[in-house]
C-alpha cells in the first residue's frame, strides 16, 4: 500500500516534471535518502542533488532549492546549502506519520518547478508482544493469541513459533487484519507439552515475546453438552432431572460443569453450586424447585481440574415440574339473598380460584360440605367458584377444599350463622369481636380485637414463686392470670417483698412480664414476697410466698474446693517426682545400709585368695586415687545403672558398696560378672535388721583382701584357672537341669544349661557361643561369626550372669536381670577395657568357688 | 472469691491441654523435586489419547482398505508382518522387565511403527485420511518425545538405532495388492496392541514412581518423667 503511494507521487512528479521541462524524460534531480522509513520523533536530512544539465538550463543551483512538505513551504531555516547542485533540510521531531516531502527550484524569477518528491514515513519499532494465550477449540486447530503493544504505524509482521522438544512446527503468521491472533495450521496433539512464542518485526526492528510452555490439553474450550433434555418426576414435585451428551473429548479427560435454570419467565439465571458438578457426568436432578412450573436449564463444561476455558452454553432446554396438592385454601365467602319462605333462605357461597403459585396443578374441582349445627352433613362438588343452596335458618358450618389431580387443599371453614343471631353481653367477660369486610369479589382479611362490657378487678392475684435463687438476687415467675379470673386487661403488676423484719419494698412490673429478677438481696435471708395484679378498676394480692437467699453463690464452693485441690495434688505430684528422683540420697540419708556382723564370713573368705585376686586386679585397673576403697570400683563396674547416672551415684554406691562388700564379694562375684546390684539385694534381704553403717571388723576385711592382692597382679590365669572347677561343679547340676534335653555332644549340656537359667532367650545362645569360642575347639560345627559374637556375648554374659544369680539367690528380676543388659552396654563403651571384661568372663566362674567355701554354709 | 467452679475446671483442662502438648511432634517437610512422575503420568496419558485416537483412524482407514479387512471378526494370520515390533509378550517376562528395558523397549517399538506408518500415509488415497493419518504420525512423534523425556529424567540414555537396520516402507514387488493391505491391517492391530502395553507400562511406572506416603512418625518424649 505505502510501496503503491510512494510509487504514485513519484510517477506524479516525473509527469510534472517532464511536461513542464517539456523534451526532458529525466527528472532534474533527486532527493536522498529515496524512501525514508523513520522513528517517530526522531530528526531527519534528506539532501536535493540537482542535475548540471538541468541547472544550466534553468539558470539555478542549490540555492535555488525550496523544500515543501505536503505543498507547503518549509522554513528557510530548515535549510543548508552543502554545495553548488545539493542542499539538504532537516526535519526535528518528526511526528508526522506520513510526510510528502518535495524538492523545488525556482525558475525564471518566481515560477516554482517540482524536481523531485518522496514519502517519509515514521513509526515505532514493535514492542515486545504480551500475554501471548493460546485456546485449542475442541476438534478445531489452536489459536493464540497476544498484546501487540503500542501502534506502530508502520507495516508490522508477527510470527507464531511453536516447537516440541524434539521438533519445530510451521510457523503462523498472522493475517495483516489480525495483528493480535493466529490460527496454527495443525491440530494440537493433546498430552505433549509444546512451546509457542511470538516475533514481531517491521523495519524498524525484531523482537520476541516470552515462550510460553503449555499441554493444548490444559487449554482446551470443550464443544458445549449437546442434547440436553428435561424430565420431571411423578413421585417428586419438586425435582426435575436433566440429561445431556457429553463432548467427545470426554473420552480424553474429565470435566465439570455449570447449569443455570430461571423459571419461564424469570429473566436472571440462578446458578446450581459449581462443587454439585464438579465432576464429569452425564445427567443432574435439580431439587428444591416449584412444583408445576415450567423451568428453563442450560449447561456448559469444561476440564475437571479448571485448566482451560468453559465451553459454549448449551441449546435451552426446559421442563414442568410435577403437580403437588394445593398448598392453600381458597378463599371463601357467603352471601344471603332475600328469601321468599321464613323458613328457608338461599345462600350462595363463593371462592376465588388459588393462583397458580398455591394451586401447584390444575384444580380439578371443589368440594364444599355444610354441616347444620352439629349433625346434618351435606356433600357437594363443584367445578364453578360458587354454589348456591337452600338453608334452614339454622346456624351452618361450611367447609371448601380445591382438588387437582395429586390431592387436596386444605380446609377453609366457613360459619354462616343462625338467622335470628343476638347476643347478650356480659359485664367483666372478654369478648373477642371479629369484623370481616367484604368486597364486591369475596371476603378480605379479618381483623379481631378483644373488649370487655366493663371491667372489674382480678377476682385472683397471681401465684408468684422463684425460679432461681442466688446469694444475692432472686429470679421470680408468675403466670398470666386465666382470662376467666382477668374481668379485664391486666395493665401492671406490683411485687412487694421483705424480710422478717425489714419494710415491705414494692416494685412495678409491666403486664407483659412474667418474670423478674430481684436484686440486691441479703444472702442467707428468709424474704417473703407477694404479687398484685391491677385492671384499670383496680387489683389484687396474690399468696405470699417465702424464700431463703443462700449463704454462698453457687459454684463458689467449688471454686475454692476444686484449685486448692488441684495446687494439693500438683504438690503432691511434685513431692513424689522429687522423691523419686533423689531417692537414693534419701535413701542414704534415712536407711543407710548396715551390713549385719553376724552374717560376716571372714573366715571363710580369707582362704579363697583367688577371686580377690580377681577383684584386686579390676579394681585397680579401674581405681580412682579418690577412692580409699577400692572396692567400689568394682561395683561401679557391674552396677547395673546406666553410665551417667553411673557417675554420679558413685558416691552413693561407695557407701553402700562398703557395707555390702562382703557379701557382693562373695555372692556376687559368684555371678558371670559378678554383678553388683543382685548382691545388694542379697545383703538387704539379709541384713534386713541392720541399721548401722558398715561395721569396723567388715571394712577391715576388705581392706585386707585388696591390701592382700596388691602385689598380684596375675588375674586372668588365675581365674582361667578355676574354670575346670566350674565345670566339675556345675556338671551334676546341668545334667540335672538338662535331662529332657537330648543331646550327645558334650558341649551341649553347659548350653543348656545357660539357656535354663537365662531368662532371655537371646542373650543365652550368645553366652554359649562365647563360651564356645573361649574354651571349645575350634571345630564346631555352627558357623557363626566368632569375633563379633564375642562382642556381642560380652555384652549379654552379664545378663546371663544375672540371671544365674537370680536362679541360685533367688533375686528379683527387676533388681538383677532387667538393668543388667542395659547398663553392661553403657559401661563397655565408657569404660572401654573390653579386654579385662573379655577376661572377666572366666571371671565369672568365681562365684561357684566362693560358693562351694563360704556360701554354701549360710 | 470470684472465681466459679467453671474457670477452675477451665484452668485444669488448660493444665491438661498444655501437657498433652508437650510432647514434641517433629513438623514433617516433604519438599523437593516433583521426579519423573508428572511426566510419566502425561505419557500415560497420551498413550490412553492416542488409543482413542487410533479407534476412529483404524476404523476409518479399514474401511478405506474395504472387505475384507473392515469385517469385524476379520481375524487373519499374522503374515509378511514379521518385522512389525510385537506387543504380545508373556506375563512374567512382562512383569520381570526393569523400568530401563520397559522404555527402551515401548521407545524403540514406537520409533519402528512410526517409520511405516508414515509409509502408509503415503499411500493413503483420500486428503481426509491423509490428515487424520498425518496427525496421528504427529502425536505418536509427541509419545516418542515424550518416552524420550521420561527415560531422561530416568537418566537412561535413548536407545541408538542401529545402521542399516532402519525399517523402510519397500514392499517388495513379490508383495501383491491384498498382502499389501494385510500388512497394513497388521500395522494397525499392532499399533493398537502397542498403545495397550504401553498404557500398562506407563500406569505400572506410575505406581512404581509415586513417592510412598510419608510416614508419620511421632516422638513422645515425655518430659522430666
Amino acid at each position: 500500500m505505502l510501496a503503491l503511494q510512494i510509487w504514485l507521487v513519484k510517477a506524479l512528479l516525473i509527469f510534472l516534471t517532464t511536461e513542464s521541462i517539456g523534451e526532458l524524460l529525466d527528472p532534474c534531480g533527486h532527493i536522498d535518502p529515496e524512501s525514508p522509513i523513520i522513528q517517530r520523533g526522531s530528526n531527519f536530512t534528506a539532501v536535493c542533488v540537482l542535475k548540471e544539465k538541468c541547472m544550466d538550463y534553468f539558470h539555478v543551483n542549490a540555492n535555488y532549492i525550496i523544500w515543501k512538505t505536503n505543498h507547503l513551504t518549509v522554513p528557510k531555516e530548515q535549510y543548508t546549502v552543502i554545495n553548488r547542485t545539493a542542499a539538504s533540510v532537516t526535519f526535528t521531531n518528526v511526528v508526522s506519520p506520513n510526510l510528502q516531502l518535495t524538492c523545488n527550484i525556482l525558475t525564471f524569477g518566481q515560477i516554482e518547478q517540482n524536481v523531485y518528491g518522496i514519502t517519509v514515513l515514521s513509526g515505532f519499532p514493535p514492542e515486545k508482544p504480551k500475554n501471548l494465550n493460546c485456546i485449542v477449540n475442541e476438534g478445531r486447530k489452536m489459536m493464540c493469541q497476544w498484546d501487540p503493544g503500542r501502534e506502530t504505524y508502520l507495516e508490522t509482521n508477527f510470527t507464531l513459533k511453536s516447537e516440541w522438544a524434539t521438533e519445530k512446527f510451521d510457523d503462523c503468521k498472522t493475517k495483516p487484519d489480525t495483528p493480535n491472533s493466529c490460527l496454527v495450521d495443525y491440530s494440537p496433539v493433546y498430552f505433549v507439552n509444546i512451546e509457542v512464542w511470538v516475533e514481531a518485526e517491521n523495519a524498524l526492528g525484531n523482537i520476541t515475546s516470552d515462550h510460553i510452555n503449555f499441554d493444548p490439553i490444559d487449554k482446551v474450550k470443550p464443544n458445549p453438552p449437546r442434547n440436553l433434555s428435561v424430565s420431571n418426576s411423578e413421585e417428586l414435585s419438586s425435582i426435575l432431572k436433566l440429561t445431556w451428551i457429553n463432548p467427545s473429548i470426554n473420552s480424553v479427560i474429565r470435566l465439570k460443569y455449570n447449569i443455570l435454570y430461571r423459571t419461564k419467565d424469570a429473566s436472571t439465571w440462578s446458578q446450581i453450586p459449581p462443587e454439585d458438578t464438579a465432576s464429569t457426568r452425564s445427567s443432574f436432578t435439580v431439587q428444591d424447585l416449584k412444583p408445576f412450573t415450567e423451568y428453563v436449564f442450560r449447561v456448559r463444561c469444561m476440564k475437571e481440574d479448571g485448566k482451560g476455558f468453559w465451553s459454549e452454553w448449551s441449546e435451552d432446554a426446559s421442563g414442568i415440574t410435577y403437580e403437588d396438592r394445593p398448598s392453600k385454601a381458597p378463599s371463601f365467602w357467603y352471601r344471603i339473598n332475600p328469601s321468599h319462605s321464613h323458613s328457608y333462605r338461599s345462600v350462595q357461597l363463593i371462592w376465588k380460584t388459588l393462583p397458580p403459585f398455591e394451586a401447584n396443578g390444575k384444580i380439578l374441582d371443589y368440594e364444599v360440605t355444610l354441616t347444620r349445627w352439629k349433625s346434618y352433613l351435606q356433600n357437594y362438588t363443584v367445578n364453578d367458584t360458587k354454589l348456591t343452596v337452600n338453608l334452614t335458618n339454622d346456624r351452618y358450618t361450611a367447609t371448601l377444599t380445591a382438588r387437582n389431580i395429586v390431592g387436596k387443599s386444605d380446609t377453609s371453614i366457613l360459619t354462616i350463622p343462625a338467622y335470628d343471631f343476638q347476643g347478650k353481653l356480659m359485664e367483666s367477660k372478654c369478648y373477642l369481636i371479629t369484623v370481616t369486610p367484604v368486597y364486591a369479589n369475596g371476603p378480605g382479611s379479618p381483623e379481631s380485637t378483644k373488649a370487655y362490657l366493663k371491667q372489674a378487678p382480678p377476682s385472683k392475684g397471681p401465684t408468684v414463686r422463684t425460679k432461681k435463687v442466688g446469694k444475692n438476687e432472686a429470679v421470680l415467675e408468675w403466670d398470666q392470670l386465666p382470662v376467666d379470673v382477668q374481668n379485664g386487661f391486666i395493665r401492671n403488676y406490683t411485687i412487694f417483698y421483705r424480710t422478717i423484719i425489714g419494710n415491705e419494698t414494692a416494685v412495678n412490673v409491666d403486664s407483659s412480664h412474667t418474670e423478674y429478677t430481684l436484686s440486691s438481696l441479703t444472702s442467707d435471708t428468709l424474704y417473703m414476697v407477694r404479687m398484685t395484679a391491677y385492671t384499670d378498676e383496680g387489683g389484687k394480692d396474690g399468696p405470699e410466698f417465702t424464700f431463703t437467699t443462700p449463704k454462698f453463690a453457687q459454684g463458689e464452693i467449688e471454686a475454692i474446693v476444686v484449685p486448692v485441690c488441684l495446687a494439693f495434688l500438683l504438690t503432691t505430684l511434685l513431692g513424689v517426682l522429687f522423691c523419686f528422683n533423689k531417692r537414693d540420697l534419701i535413701k542414704k540419708h534415712i536407711w543407710p545400709n548396715v551390713p549385719d556382723p553376724s552374717k560376716s564370713h571372714i573366715a571363710q573368705w580369707s582362704p579363697h585368695t583367688p577371686p580377690r585376686h580377681n577383684f584386686n586386679s579390676k579394681d585397680q585397673m579401674y581405681s580412682d586415687g579418690n577412692f580409699t576403697d577400692v572396692s567400689v570400683v568394682e561395683i561401679e563396674a557391674n552396677d547395673k545403672k546406666p553410665f551417667p547416672e553411673d557417675l554420679k551415684s558413685l558416691d552413693l554406691f561407695k557407701k553402700e558398696k562398703i557395707s555390702t562388700e562382703g557379701h557382693s564379694s562373695g555372692i556376687g562375684g559368684s555371678s558371670c560378672m559378678s554383678s553388683s546390684r543382685p548382691s545388694i539385694s542379697s545383703s538387704d534381704e539379709n541384713e534386713s535388721t541392720q541399721n548401722t553403717s558398715s561395721t569396723v571388723q567388715y571394712s577391715t576385711v576388705v581392706h585386707s583382701g585388696y591390701r592382700h592382692q596388691v602385689p598380684s597382679v596375675q588375674v586372668f590365669s588365675r581365674s582361667e584357672s578355676t574354670q575346670p572347677l566350674l565345670d566339675s561343679e556345675e556338671r551334676p547340676e546341668d545334667l540335672q537341669l538338662v535331662d529332657n534335653v537330648d543331646s550327645s555332644d558334650g558341649i551341649l549340656p553347659r548350653q543348656q544349661y545357660f539357656k535354663q537359667n537365662c531368662n532371655q532367650p537371646e542373650t543365652c545362645p550368645d553366652i554359649s557361643h562365647f563360651e564356645r569360642s573361649k574354651q571349645v575347639s575350634s571345630g564346631n560345627e555352627e558357623d557363626f561369626m566368632r569375633l563379633k559374637q564375642q562382642q556381642i556375648s560380652n555384652q549379654n554374659s552379664q545378663s546371663c550372669a544375672s540371671g544365674q544369680m537370680k536362679m541360685f539367690q533367688e533375686v528379683s528380676a527387676a533388681d538383677a536381670f532387667g538393668p543388667g543388659t542395659e547398663g553392661q552396654v553403657e559401661r563397655f563403651e565408657t569404660v572401654g577395657i573390653e579386654a579385662a571384661i573379655d577376661e572377666g568372663m572366666p571371671k565369672s566362674y568365681l562365684p561357684q568357688t566362693v560358693r562351694q567355701g563360704g556360701y554354701m554354709p549360710q | 472469691m470470684d472465681l466459679r467452679a467453671g474457670d477452675s475446671w477451665g484452668m485444669l483442662a488448660c493444665l491438661c491441654t498444655v501437657l498433652w502438648h508437650l510432647p514434641a511432634v517433629p513438623a514433617l517437610n516433604r519438599t523437593g523435586d516433583p521426579g519423573p512422575g508428572p511426566s510419566i503420568q502425561k505419557t500415560y496419558d497420551l498413550t490412553r489419547y492416542l488409543e482413542h485416537q487410533l479407534r476412529s483412524l483404524a476404523g476409518t482407514y479399514l474401511n478405506y482398505l474395504g472387505p475384507p479387512f473392515n469385517e469385524p471378526d476379520f481375524n487373519p494370520p499374522r503374515l509378511g508382518a514379521e518385522t512389525l515390533p510385537r506387543a504380545t509378550v508373556n506375563l512374567e517376562v512382562w512383569r520381570s522387565l526393569n523400568d530401563k528395558l520397559r522404555l527402551t523397549q515401548n521407545y524403540e517399538a514406537y520409533s519402528h511403527l512410526l517409520c511405516y506408518l508414515r509409509g502408509l500415509n503415503r499411500q493413503a488415497a483420500t486428503a481426509e485420511l491423509r490428515r487424520s493419518l498425518a496427525h496421528f504420525c504427529t502425536s505418536l512423534q509427541g509419545l516418542l518425545g515424550s518416552i524420550a523425556g521420561v527415560m531422561a529424567a530416568l537418566g537412561y540414555p535413548l536407545p541408538q538405532p542401529l545402521p542399516g537396520t532402519e525399517p523402510t516402507w519397500a514392499p517388495g514387488p513379490a508383495h501383491s495388492d491384498f498382502l499389501q493391505k494385510m500388512d497394513d491391517f497388521w500395522l494397525l492391530k499392532e499399533l493398537q496392541t502397542w498403545l495397550w502395553r504401553s498404557a500398562k507400562d506407563f500406569n505400572r511406572l506410575k505406581k512404581k514412581m509415586q513417592p510412598p506416603a510419608a510416614a508419620v512418625t511421632l516422638h513422645l518424649e515425655a518430659h522430666g518423667f
